[in-house]
């Protein structure tokens, strides 16, 4: 492989890393608060994208109202998903909550398969298709998009929770349900705004996304997948090894496609994500904290 | 001296910044009564699930019959002869009482999977011997009418003495009780210090933790005394009542 | 004398049972339908090694279909292109399946959190993929067919009245089996750790090993149901072992009950049934009315759906007795 094409594939794998970012930021903020694994994170992304389709292709409208519009429905659809499916069964198992968001991320995708139909959509690219020339690659400039908004969302999430009283409560009940409550956090509220945050990200990574990489009503499953990895990087915990975990994963991907492994072809790209989580099994296993029991 | 059934040296526990157990020394005599006692946070708790295996210790090592433990798992170590009860019970509700007795059996039968599936005469022998155990257990904690009820179905105090009976049905060497006298009446008190004596004169060496002084003064023939991760004394019940750092410990404290 | 009544019915309602079943792949009765419910007994079998998985380990498994796959495929490959003995193959099969599950098991029950439902799905995707890119072995996209029938000495299992029998022998034995092991000391080491984890250790259980023979059990159970599979069709092809494959069978088992043994029956005839009329009718709306049914079989009635409506027909029974009592 030449200087060149490495650069043209880690540019191309930082640039879907940057979405699995997104998605991994999605499900450590919601485990955090809720202890929740929430399935339909993948379908946030999905969901992004065919609405931002849908306002700017079919409803005619500019992009600078489309985007926000389609990120902004996304996140009123995670909450409401919190509102009836979640929250109604909060005493429910560990089980049954991870069943409920299995049943509301295939509910999602039938209804956008019906809505939708099943073919791949592709909204328009927020500022053309010419590649630019960047240190021996080409860029196309929605890649640009995906790369710099991912950046932005993430600096955002890192300011929001850190220096917002709203952030600092999200962060408080992520450390601890109980001690939140005793000082007046309303856990309640907590829960329903990590979901309308991870519903929002993951609608920003499919809005910046779709244009370039279409979108269609099945790509949920395995953006949730990879995002997942991502995360279990971070142990659920760590935004920051979230988004670190998101693009290491996607360099990797793009990476091992360039790379001539001889039998391996592309098909195989989505194993590596799993192979991966694996070896994260394997590794986080072997270790005692495995077995260690919280006070 | 008599020999130690379990011996803890220089044992420490630390949860992130929090030092809960500070380099503890502690024997606990074969056959004897031994009480944990001190204030709220003292680390008696923390000791506690240290010995059974719940925590693993940070600092020190701990030695059950001579043999070290540290690493060996909480499982492990009820095959070994530790057994435990819970403050909070933990009852198995979805069963009756006689069969959360049997399920202490578990440690001292094998039979598995294939036998079962296969409904081969070891499990059919081995069921028996574990009815026949469990029942006795359950017969000397005094439940054994109450055997095919719904375990939930008891009042606390009996569901206090299941624990009991089911963590006894381990046949146990070393038993830690964690706080079994609360919540439970003068009368059902009383039944208990019974209960531990009875255990005591089978052989069975018992630890508890226990924030009712009466009760643990009744019964304890040594008492350990914690007090912020670190031991402040320890002897007979009467010693450990003059003692000043005792008294001055609990100061503050409501005694009961 | 009533409690004798009682008991008498429930054998009387068993004996029907059984005279109905045995009837069923008969032209004059319910032949028409016997591919169908050829289908309910296979996918039983598997659905009730996931209604004990779910039910005493607490955990999901998004990728039991991964199992059945691999059931079918490596019964389809030994016996059709190595000439295996189809009965050789289905054990190599399930040895193979327990071997992968103990594999990937292992480590994941190990851990504290909830990885298994990402690792299964993640295992299902993989399988997904080596079914359709080993095309040399498996056929590729179209899969195989050809795949030899069952034979026992000279007798074949070439019609769907023999295959019948055959299928729901199986399923029978584990049936009973199941509850064998549920009866059990393991079953009851399995419902202490279902109660309270904590509880179940401190009394001498090695609950990971628990959860990690359900698993394997489990995965041995979808295997053989593969198996039964590839030599009822006689053609095994990717689509069968794909996601929603697996999503189906989280289905069956939540509509038969979580720890439920008989219930997988129920969940697994409702399903299919259901299944096959909503794709006649409403085409891929089937998928929104699966996630419905999850969302609210698990916020409603969590133990399951069968589970939930025995406890409403003993409750029934309970009233109609006092009734009668009363009088």
């Amino acid at each position: 492989m030449s200087a060149d094409q490495f650069a043209q594939y880690l540019v191309s794998g930082i640039t879907q890393g940057s979405i699995y970012a997104l998605v991994a930021l999605g499900f450590t903020i919601i485990y955090a608060v809720t202890k929740i694994i929430n399935f339909a994170q993948g379908e946030f992304v999905m969901l992004g994208g065919m609405l931002s389709f849908t306002l700017a292709h079919s409803a005619g409208m500019p992009l600078v109202l489309s985007l926000p519009l389609s990120v902004l429905s996304t996140a009123v659809i995670g909450t409401i998903l919190y509102i009836l499916a979640i929250r109604t069964a909060r005493k429910a198992s560990v089980v049954s909550l991870i069943i409920v968001t299995i049943g509301a991320a295939i509910l999602i995708r039938g209804l956008a398969a019906q809505l939708w139909g099943v073919g791949a959509v592709r909204p328009p690219f927020f500022t053309g298709d010419e590649p630019i020339p960047f240190l021996g690659a080409l860029i196309r400039p929605q890649a640009l998009w995906i790369i710099g908004t991912s950046l932005v969302a993430t600096v955002v999430l890192h300011l929001f929770l850190s220096y917002t009283m709203m952030g600092k409560a999200l962060k408080a009940s992520a450390i601890s349900q109980v001690a939140a409550a005793m000082v007046g956090i309303d856990t309640r509220l907590m829960a329903l705004c990590a979901f309308a945050i991870a519903a929002a990200l993951g609608a920003i990574g499919g809005v910046v996304m779709s244009p370039l990489t279409l979108t269609a009503y099945n790509v949920g499953v395995m953006l949730g997948l990879k995002g997942f990895v991502a995360a279990s990087i971070g142990g659920f915990k760590s935004p920051l090894a979230a988004v670190i975990g998101g693009i290491t994963l996607g360099v990797v991907e793009s990476l091992a496609v360039g790379v001539d492994w001889g039998p391996f072809t592309s098909a195989y790209k989505d194993a590596i994500a799993i192979i991966l989580l694996l070896l994260i099994l394997l590794l986080r296993s072997g270790s005692l904290a495995a077995e260690e029991r919280a006070g | 001296m008599s020999e130690s059934i379990l011996e803890a040296r220089g044992l420490g526990k630390t949860f992130g910044g929090l030092v809960a157990l500070d380099r503890l020394d502690l024997a606990i005599e074969k056959g004897r009564i031994t009480a944990v006692i001190g204030p709220n946070g003292a680390g008696k708790t923390t000791l506690f699930n240290l010995i059974a295996g719940v925590y693993s210790a940070t600092t020190g090592e701990i030695r059950f019959q001579g043999m070290p433990v540290n690493h060996i798992p909480a499982h492990k170590r009820t095959a070994m002869g530790i057994a435990r009860t819970f403050q909070n019970i933990l009852l198995f509700g979805n069963m009756t009482v006689l069969e959360n007795v049997m399920t202490g059996q578990h440690p001292r039968s094998s039979y598995g999977f294939l036998e079962a599936a296969l409904r081969l005469p070891k499990a059919h022998r081995e069921e028996e011997t574990i009815s026949l155990k469990a029942m006795r257990y359950l017969n000397l904690v005094g439940l054994g009418m109450y055997a095919q009820q719904e375990a939930t179905s008891l009042p606390l105090g009996q569901q206090k003495l299941l624990g009991i009976a089911r963590a006894l049905a381990t046949d146990p060497k070393l038993l830690l009780l964690d706080e079994p006298g609360a919540g439970l009446t003068t009368l059902e008190k009383r039944a208990l210090a019974d209960l531990i004596h009875r255990l005591s004169e089978m052989g069975i060496s018992v630890l508890l933790v226990e924030h009712d002084m009466p009760l643990v003064m009744g019964i304890a023939q040594w008492v350990v005394v914690l007090d912020s991760g670190q031991k402040i004394a320890e002897g007979t019940a009467a010693q450990v009542q003059k003692d000043q750092r005792v008294i001055s410990a609990y100061l503050g404290e409501e005694i009961e | 004398m009533l409690r004798r009544a009682k008991g008498n019915w429930t054998y009387f309602v068993i004996a029907a049972l059984l005279l109905f079943s045995i009837l069923i792949p008969f032209d004059w009765f319910l032949g028409r339908y016997t591919g169908l419910v050829i289908l309910i007994g296979i996918s039983t079998m598997v659905t009730v090694g996931l209604c004990l998985l779910m039910g005493y380990t607490g955990q999901v498994s998004l990728g039991q279909a991964a199992f059945y796959g691999t059931g079918a495929y490596v019964s389809a490959i030994l016996s059709k292109t190595y000439g295996v003995n189809p009965w050789l193959a289905m054990l190599i099969a399930a040895l193979a399946t327990g071997a992968f599950a103990y594999v990937i098991g292992y480590p994941t029950f190990r851990l504290r959190g909830n990885y298994l439902a990402m690792a299964t799905l993640g295992l299902g995707v993989i399988m997904w993929i080596l079914f359709r890119q080993l095309s040399q072995y498996t056929g590729g996209p179209d899969g195989m067919a050809g795949i030899p029938y069952l034979s026992i000495g000279g007798f074949v299992f070439n019609t769907p009245f023999k295959r019948y029998f055959l299928v729901w022998l199986f399923c029978l034995v584990i049936l009973l089996v199941s509850q064998n092991i549920v009866r059990s000391r393991a079953g009851r080491a399995l419902r202490a750790i279902h109660g309270s984890e904590a509880a179940a250790e401190s009394i001498g259980i090695n609950v990971t090993q628990f959860k990690v023979k359900i698993f394997v059990l489990s995965a041995v159970y979808a295997s053989l149901a593969g198996s039964l599979f590839a030599h009822h069709l006689r053609h095994v092809s990717p689509q069968s072992f794909d996601f929603m494959a697996s999503v189906k069978l989280v289905v069956m088992a939540v509509i038969g009950g979580l720890a439920s043994v008989w219930g997988a029956i129920f969940g697994a005839a409702t399903t299919r049934i259901l299944s096959d009329e909503l794709l006649l009718r409403f085409g891929e709306l089937d998928v929104i009315v699966y996630g419905l049914i999850l969302i609210l079989v698990m916020i409603f009635m969590p133990e399951g759906l069968f589970v939930k409506l025995k406890d409403v027909i003993a409750q029934w029974r309970l009233r109609y007795e006092q009734r009668g009592t009363k009088t």
